[in-house]
């Protein structure tokens, strides 16, 4: 059953540079600031930073791991508050989701998500809105 | 040309459609890290955020719009939302067309929304994009 103040299980995920080149590669986003320190600092950002759209679909993880069936899904959307700067070392950029059932209506569930890197949130109004069996 | 209120309703199909292959759903998934069983095999649907990669090709022909002037490397991605009607799957084969909804100036920083819909060459309904991009003129 679900019901509203319901906590899912967060999630943290450690992006390394090798994980945004893999996302450039299979996206086909090859935007140099996801991969360049160079390009990104020419740019005025503080180093290289990893693609939001990469964020955004680590961030829904919460919720599809959540719910049995990924199909489930019928809207989501972020905005993308803060870049998530990847550092080019071992370490990488740990970034937690966490979520929360904010309203059940009419056989839908609407999940509010949060999603921090360091001790900044670097998405706003991130919202899942899944159906519920 | 700079992009102005009057380009809004512009609309600009992907050049050619999107095959989905399983074998794509998946290096996706691993791209992002999500070992959902449900983004493997024959039956796989693709995880949400592949809808994006898919209107991307539409994207490409509103950035080719010269009378614009956009430049990709002057665009910040601020928000995306996605309103999916059913997941895309292995062997869909999509058609994406992106349509400018709105346009707002503030300086040199022109906001620029677009929507971006996603269906089956046949017709069938998809998913819908809706992109929010902040482009900057200024010289940095």
């Amino acid at each position: 059953m679900i019901e509203v103040g319901t906590e899912l299980p967060a999630l943290t995920v450690t992006l390394r540079r090798e994980d945004l080149v893999r996302y450039a590669g299979a996206s086909g986003d090859f935007n140099p600031i996801h991969w360049n320190d160079r390009m990104a600092a020419a740019l005025g950002l503080p180093g290289v930073i990893a693609h939001g759209m990469l964020t955004m679909a680590s961030a829904v993880r919460v919720v599809t791991d959540w719910i049995d069936d990924p199909a489930d899904l019928v809207e989501y959307g972020v905005r993308f508050t803060k870049p998530v700067v990847v550092p080019d070392d071992d370490k990488g950029a740990g970034v937690t989701f966490s979520a929360r059932v904010d309203k059940v209506a009419d056989g839908l569930a609407e999940i509010d998500i949060t999603a921090v890197a360091g001790e900044e949130k670097v998405l706003g109004r991130a919202r899942a809105v899944v159906r519920v069996r | 040309m700079t992009i102005d209120a009057t380009m809004v309703g512009r609309s600009y199909a992907a050049a050619e459609s999107y095959q989905v292959g399983r074998e794509k759903i998946r290096e996706f998934a691993d791209a992002i890290g999500d070992r959902n069983p449900a983004y493997r095999g024959d039956d796989a649907i693709a995880p949400p955020t592949f809808a994006f990669m898919v209107g991307s090709r539409a994207l490409e022909e509103l950035l080719n719009d010269e009378e614009l002037g956009l430049r990709l490397d002057r665009i910040v991605h601020g928000a995306q939302k996605f309103n999916y009607t059913r997941p895309i799957k292995a062997g869909d084969n999509i058609a994406a067309t992106a349509t400018i909804t709105t346009v707002r100036k503030a300086g040199p920083v022109e906001v620029i929304m677009y929507e971006t819909t996603l269906t089956t060459v046949d017709g069938e309904p998809i998913a819908t994009a809706t992109s929010t991009l902040s482009h900057n003129r200024a010289d940095a």
